[in-house]
């Protein structure tokens, strides 16, 4: 830990032209905000912390991975919009430009009481402030049938890495003409288009290297996001391919079987040459392990982001309850400037503003043809409620979808340079 | 050399007291509040100044910017995200964020 200390203390000094306006904490310490998970809510929580705050605060950022895979933008990687490097991403621009500490390991667990993370090397690091924005885990026993070795089988593929490029190479060595059977998790889960976006990034594949395959979504759901529009773009671009099969007609899917591949529901069983089962999601696990969570999620304070359960711990992202917004990387980029915010100020003292919070989600459902939908949320004492919104229209002209598309290009590379530099 | 120190004199007059004037237009402005609602237009707009699908708008003239804006606001500019934004800017905000955003690079 010494040298985690020494190393932070250097790094700060050379962030740092105001050292000299540090405030006179005792001893001359200066306040350590620890941060695990460095997606969208913990890069962003670690940047804008250390950057706003000039140095008056150490900023630690623990992430296991040294090179991170954005979730989003990962279907476009399945519809070959972009190749799969384009969506890594390192943290050296974290360390060099704002004296982010990065510790590449695991983080255990969470000792509250002494303010402590225990990590997988057997040491440990205190906080004054601890961000936890760790994602998701998924349920693999919320479908029957579905395990972490069908995984393998049937990717799900809603953590990037290497379960989307396994998905990838079964979309793509599929038998002529077969069937791909996808679930889409039940509510709530990440990122709410993304199966939908999904299917149709395979559909693009399959139109081009095998045209008469089928997909059929046997959903958990009744309904979908932005369910109008990517139906009139399925009909549009991949008519008689894609089958949408809501739980109310299939009746529920009663078991899968990795090995024959098939599906069992109450209308019939269907027979897959390839899939992707997506299962019901809950907060990662530090979370779990942290004392922050009620039930599957983490309860925020709405204002701050702050745990219900400890006012020293701030919960972003997918793993907390952050209704009325969705769960996707641009709510947690929102959510982590919240909370930066909020933590310097009562580190340092320095200004809290009220707090407002946005989100938007982007599909691509074909070539040049993008959708969106979003919405601008305020805190209340109940929940961060939404204020307005908006959503792509069905029946609009190709230059206003390709402008939507492009409009998403440059939100990826804002966001990830938001995150990352 | 007289008329040259005199010219300067006069130029360096003339700019600051049109700063003044622009800095005085924008009721309310603070920096750091610019700053720190900068937050939400960066997720999309890059910091570092790259124009690529969504426009640069680092270093953005004020009246440009606020034009912009308003623009959006009365919805006589098309882009639903922006009317959102635009839209629950007031004064206060819209001044703070032009005059931040006109500071950076």
């Amino acid at each position: 830990m010494a040298k985690i200390t020494r190393r932070s203390f250097v790094g700060i000094m050379a962030a740092s032209t105001t050292a000299l306006s540090m405030p006179s904490i005792a001893f001359g310490a200066i306040p350590r905000v620890v941060v695990i998970g460095g997606g969208a809510g913990g890069a962003t929580a670690a940047k804008y912390i250390a950057k706003d705050s000039k140095g008056a605060i150490d900023v630690t950022l623990i992430e296991a991975s040294k090179r991170y895979y954005t979730c989003f933008f990962s279907n476009l990687y399945l519809g070959d919009f972009r190749n799969y490097g384009s969506i890594g991403h390192n943290y050296y621009g974290l360390a060099v430009n704002h004296g982010v500490n990065m510790v590449h390991e695991w983080a255990l667990s969470v000792n509250g009481a002494e303010k402590k993370v225990n990590l997988g090397s057997g040491t440990s690091i205190s906080y004054d402030k601890l961000v936890i924005s760790p994602g998701i885990d998924l349920k693999f026993d919320s479908v029957n049938g579905y395990s972490a070795e069908a995984q393998s089988v049937m990717p799900h593929a809603w953590k990037s890495g290497t379960q989307v490029q396994l998905l990838k190479s079964q979309v793509k060595g599929m038998k002529k003409g077969g069937t791909f059977v996808m679930v889409p998790p039940p509510n709530p889960y990440r990122c709410p288009p993304g199966p939908y976006e999904r299917v149709s990034m395979i559909a693009h594949q399959f139109t081009k290297t095998n045209p008469t395959a089928k997909i059929i979504i046997l959903d958990t759901k009744n309904k979908f996001s932005k369910q109008g529009l990517f139906m009139e773009a399925w009909q549009k671009y991949y008519p008689g391919m894609i089958e949408w099969i809501n739980a109310e007609t299939h009746g529920g899917i009663k078991n899968i079987n990795a090995s024959t591949m098939e599906f069992e529901t109450d209308l019939d069983t269907f027979k897959a040459d390839a899939a992707s089962v997506i299962p019901a999601q809950k907060a990662g696990a530090i979370a779990m392990n942290s004392g922050v969570n009620n039930g599957d999620w983490c309860p925020i304070v709405p204002a701050s982001m702050q745990s219900q359960a400890d006012e020293n711990i701030y919960v972003l992202g997918d793993a907390s309850i952050a209704k009325s917004m969705p769960k996707s990387g641009f709510s947690a980029n929102s959510q982590a400037k919240v909370a930066s915010n909020h933590i310097r100020g009562s580190l340092t003292g320095s200004k809290v503003f009220t707090p407002r919070f946005a989100n938007t989600c982007w599909s691509l459902v074909a070539t040049n043809d993008g959708i969106k939908v979003g919405a601008s949320y305020k805190a209340t004492a109940e929940k961060i409620d939404k204020t307005s919104g908006f959503v792509s229209k069905t029946g609009e002209d190709n230059s206003l979808r390709k402008a939507t598309y492009d409009e998403s290009l440059g939100w990826y590379a804002g966001i990830t340079s938001d995150m990352f530099s | 050399m007289k008329s040259k120190l005199f010219v300067l004199l006069l130029s360096i007059l003339f700019y600051s007291s049109k700063i003044n004037a622009e800095q005085k237009d924008l009721v309310g402005a603070d920096i750091e509040y610019g700053q720190h609602l900068s937050g939400e237009c960066v997720t999309c707009h890059n910091a570092s100044g790259l124009n690529n699908g969504i426009p640069k708008i680092t270093g953005i003239k004020t009246e440009v910017f606020i034009k912009a804006i308003l623009a959006y606001k009365s919805k006589q500019r098309d882009n639903a995200t922006m009317q959102m934004i635009a839209n629950r800017l007031g004064e206060e905000e819209i001044n703070s964020l032009a005059l931040y955003l006109s500071k950076i690079k």
